[in-house]
């Protein structure tokens, strides 16, 4: 054995040093291709890119683990845009993993022309290596984002040196969002339609369930380690919620104070153990996956589902119910309150009006001034009814007297599951989405049917969650850099706020819940919370003073 | 699997004693060398596998000691990053983490070890002493058939197993009277060491098992109608002929073990302990790093805590197989 050691030495060094010329070889490669790209796109100011008059390319990475993009050209909606518009995108995955996915197309200098992604700090990150392109002199001669969102929102959107990267999806100036309680129709009926008001209301209705229909989920908060159907429940221990918990911090003042020992959080924590410790949460809360959720919800075992956004679940299992018996179903309720706080004052949920997320163009991109043009249209009234309700002539055709408002054609309502099941897929492929635009289509369309053929959702928005959810525009954008010191706390406070919340649940009693608390505030606070509440703080009043400017 | 190449490897012609050898010079070496040129290659392409994924890769190990700026590009990166010296490891003992994550790590790795390790060596002398062979066969392939499973699903089974809605472990000893309320099994820090083990001991039990059944095979059938004249009683064979006969294999792979008892697992532990109520039984160095480093982009990080492990893991094998060498059935 030893002989034939002392032959691979040599060999083993030998290949070393050949395979790390090569690799340096490799590494030198790259350089000047990242010069090479930086400086397109500025010779083409002069005159405008009509759509669909050339064929776009361009390729797209969705930057979300669970996100794959529906394969383009196959459905109806994308093979219309596909034909007549000329634009043809090629999907990069993420294959689960999308930090590290992006992470490797960055080391690589691979980045794809266009990625969908969170607002904040890969942005962020993005945008300080030099990767993003500004769309400051596109605005004007693509006017739809300016004319559905408004100077405002484009302010805030803006990066620290001035200039517009991101372009948002969903962004709206009107309340959106679907957060809040749906109760089963049927349980509730039988059980005499109690009055479901109060978080008293709510638990007392919760035991009755669970002593009547032993195999039912009294209380169903999806997937709890989210927060979920828990930071619903917190908000009905304080007025004026604003997206509170998963900022990990509440404001005070003029200040971002800690969590732990916000009073409403604390209560809303001892009511939550409470109801889990009675076994009116499900217990599997913090351990169940979507489709242990999903069955639940569409057979009809949950008493009452909170979550983010309970409705595309609930609408799904309405239909699915009340098919085979007409008093099976779903509705939902006004949010609950604490006794004594005003009821109009609590909101589950929260919009911003930069909506969800944003889409932006890398240097990468060939023409980017073509493919801002493509999401010019995209996010216009008529590349959203495509999106939204199919190709011209199918289920709507020609626009109403204000040129944008589509005319619904019969099909939308006899052929309302086919297009359903377009949406399952176009759903995914909307980006660019048009908040305004499409509620506002969908609200005035359907007030002119009779109850019975109105969708599900769309009605319980229009009658309630649309008036429950809170504007936090001014606290988007409050992390920090992952790098950076702030953000090492962030990591931490994160961690311990997760642990704490999970153990506050599994608590034995109230007292308990508080010690773990006061516990979880002692961690943080050795851990740098300060700190972090410091530089969020300063964010937040940031974005207040650039909302004041300039709206 | 390990034993052949090994026997191979000792010289054919010279007899060898161990431990010695007897010609180490440079020109007998070449001519043996050239000799053998046919069984040498057979090697290379083994080697270019560990050159290329893991010598090379090791270069990447210089993140560890500097602010790696990713958007700098591969190469470039480590060329142009600034260095940091030891930032990253101090950063790393210092953190409230630290004492957790290296408990869990070493409890977790010790009971794989205790119990995972011993177990398919139970089932294949247990298989061993089957005669049925239809029944041998059968049990040998239910039992590895779970190893081709990937974590995710076999998780997935494990959660809605044990899951208090519907699953079927609580519906099974409540109907047997023995809970009344089902049990929360996977939120509970107390059964998750056993729950992860026993999972653990499930999938791979059988597929462990092959390469003790294959030593088993070799043993000399004339030893065993030796001991049975003698009157030595079938367990007595069992302890006195089928275990010593399988102990160098035995010994190789507790050395291999112990090398690796550092990686206490990874994707098991980060299926199967999503319930952050776990953290505290849960985190492991492994997760330790995703969570924080990968997720997060702090590759520099992610990198200091990663080479810590390696050389204590290098320091762990060097000191099983010092230890496994007095009784002659060391790796090197």
């Amino acid at each position: 054995m030893k002989m034939r050691k002392k032959f691979i030495t040599p060999i083993v060094s030998a290949v070393m040093a050949v395979s790390l010329l090569a690799g340096c070889s490799g590494g030198n490669n790259n350089a000047p291709q990242n010069t090479g790209s930086t400086n397109s796109g500025s010779e083409t100011v002069s005159q405008k890119f009509e759509l669909g008059a050339q064929p776009l390319d361009f390729s797209f990475y969705g930057h979300y683990d669970w996100y794959t993009m529906p394969p383009w050209g196959e459905d109806a909606s994308s093979k219309w845009i596909k034909e007549n518009k000329q634009v043809n995108i090629k999907a990069i995955h993420s294959g689960g993993s999308a930090a590290q996915k992006l992470n490797t197309m960055i080391a690589t200098n691979d980045l794809p022309d266009v990625i969908w992604m969170e607002r904040g700090s890969d942005v962020e990150k993005l945008r300080q290596a030099g990767m993003l392109v500004s769309y400051d002199e596109y605005l004007d001669k693509y006017p739809n984002l300016k004319k559905w969102l408004g100077d405002a929102g484009i302010n805030m959107l803006r990066s620290e040196d001035g200039k517009l990267y991101q372009f948002p999806n969903w962004y709206t100036s009107q309340p959106n969002g679907n957060a809040g309680y749906v109760v089963n129709k049927k349980i509730y009926e039988e059980l005499g339609s109690p009055k479901l008001e109060t978080t008293d209301d709510l638990y007392e209705y919760l035991k009755q369930v669970k002593a009547k229909y032993p195999n039912v989920t009294p209380f169903e908060p999806h997937l709890a380690k989210d927060g979920q159907g828990l930071d619903v429940l917190y908000s009905a221990f304080k007025e004026d919620n604003q997206k509170f918990p998963p900022m990990r911090a509440v404001p005070n003042g003029s200040e971002l104070t800690s969590i732990f020992t916000d009073s409403a959080f604390r209560e809303s924590m001892q009511y939550t153990a409470k109801l889990f410790r009675e076994r009116l949460i499900t217990q599997d809360a913090m351990t169940q996956t979507l489709d242990q959720v999903t069955e639940k919800v569409m057979t009809g075992n949950v008493a009452v589902f909170a979550a983010a956004s309970p409705t595309d679940m609930a609408m799904q299992a309405h239909a699915e119910l009340t098919a085979k018996d007409k008093d099976a179903g779903y509705f939902m309720i006004w949010p609950v309150h604490k006794e004594g706080l005003d009821k109009n004052k609590i909101f589950p949920g929260t919009y911003t009006q930069l909506g969800w997320n944003v889409m932006v163009i890398t240097k990468k991109a060939k023409d980017p001034e073509a493919i801002f043009a493509f999401m010019d249209w995209y996010t216009s009234p008529e590349g959203q009814s495509v999106l939204m309700w199919g190709p011209p002539g199918l289920y709507w055709d020609g626009v109403e007297e204000d040129g944008f408002t589509p005319k619904f054609t019969e099909k939308y309502v006899t052929e309302a599951d086919e297009l359903a099941k377009l949406q399952g897929t176009t759903i995914n492929m909307n980006w660019l989405g048009n908040t305004v635009f499409v509620d506002g289509t969908k609200a005035k369309y359907e007030s002119t049917l009779p109850e019975e053929q109105r969708n599900w959702s769309t009605r319980w928005q229009n009658e309630i969650t649309w008036k429950t959810q809170s504007d936090a525009t001014e606290f988007i954008n409050l992390d920090p850099m992952p790098e950076s010191e702030e953000g090492i706390i962030r990591q931490r406070i994160e961690d311990i706020f997760l642990e704490a919340r999970a153990k506050a649940l599994f608590a034995k009693s109230d007292e308990e819940v508080l010690s773990i608390l006061d516990q979880a505030q002692k961690d943080a606070e050795s851990a740098g919370y300060d700190k972090l509440l410091k530089f969020k703080t300063e964010k937040w009043q940031g974005n207040l003073s650039k909302m004041a400017g300039n709206s | 699997m390990a034993q052949l190449p090994l026997g191979k490897g000792s010289n054919k012609q010279q007899p060898v004693k161990p431990g010695k050898h007897p010609d180490r010079s440079g020109r007998n070496g070449l001519v043996r060398f050239v000799k053998q040129l046919d069984i040498q290659l057979m090697v290379l392409p083994a080697m270019l596998l560990i050159l290329v994924f893991s010598y090379i890769p090791m270069y990447g190990l210089i993140m560890g000691f500097q602010d790696y700026n990713i958007f700098l590009g591969g190469f470039r990166g480590f060329f142009e990053s600034p260095w940091v010296g030891l930032k990253h490891f101090e950063m790393f003992f210092d953190s409230p983490e630290f004492v957790r994550v290296m408990r869990n790590t070493i409890v977790i790795s010790l009971l794989k070890l205790f119990i995972g390790f011993p177990a398919p060596i139970l089932l294949a002398l247990m298989l061993n002493e089957v005669r049925n062979m239809v029944f041998k066969r059968f049990v040998q392939t239910i039992s590895y058939l779970p190893h081709f499973l990937s974590w995710v699903i076999v998780a997935g089974f494990v959660m809605s197993m044990l899951s208090t809605d519907n699953g079927s472990v609580n519906i099974m000893i409540q109907k047997l009277n023995l809970i009344e309320e089902p049990i929360n099994f996977l939120s509970i820090p107390e059964y998750f060491w056993g729950i992860l083990v026993t999972t653990g001991v499930w999938k791979e039990i059988g597929f462990g098992s092959i390469v003790y059944l294959a030593a088993i095979a070799n043993i000399d059938p004339h030893l065993y109608e030796a001991a049975s004249m003698d009157g030595a009683s079938k367990f007595k064979q069992m302890f006195l002929i089928t275990l010593p006969s399988i102990m160098p294999v035995v010994i190789i792979f507790m050395i291999l073990a112990i090398g690796n008892l550092l990686s206490a697992g990874f994707e098991d532990i980060l299926l199967l302990g999503v319930n952050p109520v776990l953290r505290d039984v849960s985190d492991v160095i492994d997760t330790y790093v995703y969570r924080v480093g990968i997720q997060n982009s702090r590759y520099s990080y992610a990198t200091a805590v990663g080479l810590f492990k390696a050389v204590i893991s290098v320091g762990l094998l060097t000191m099983a197989n010092y230890i496994a060498r007095r009784s002659g059935n060391s790796l090197w």
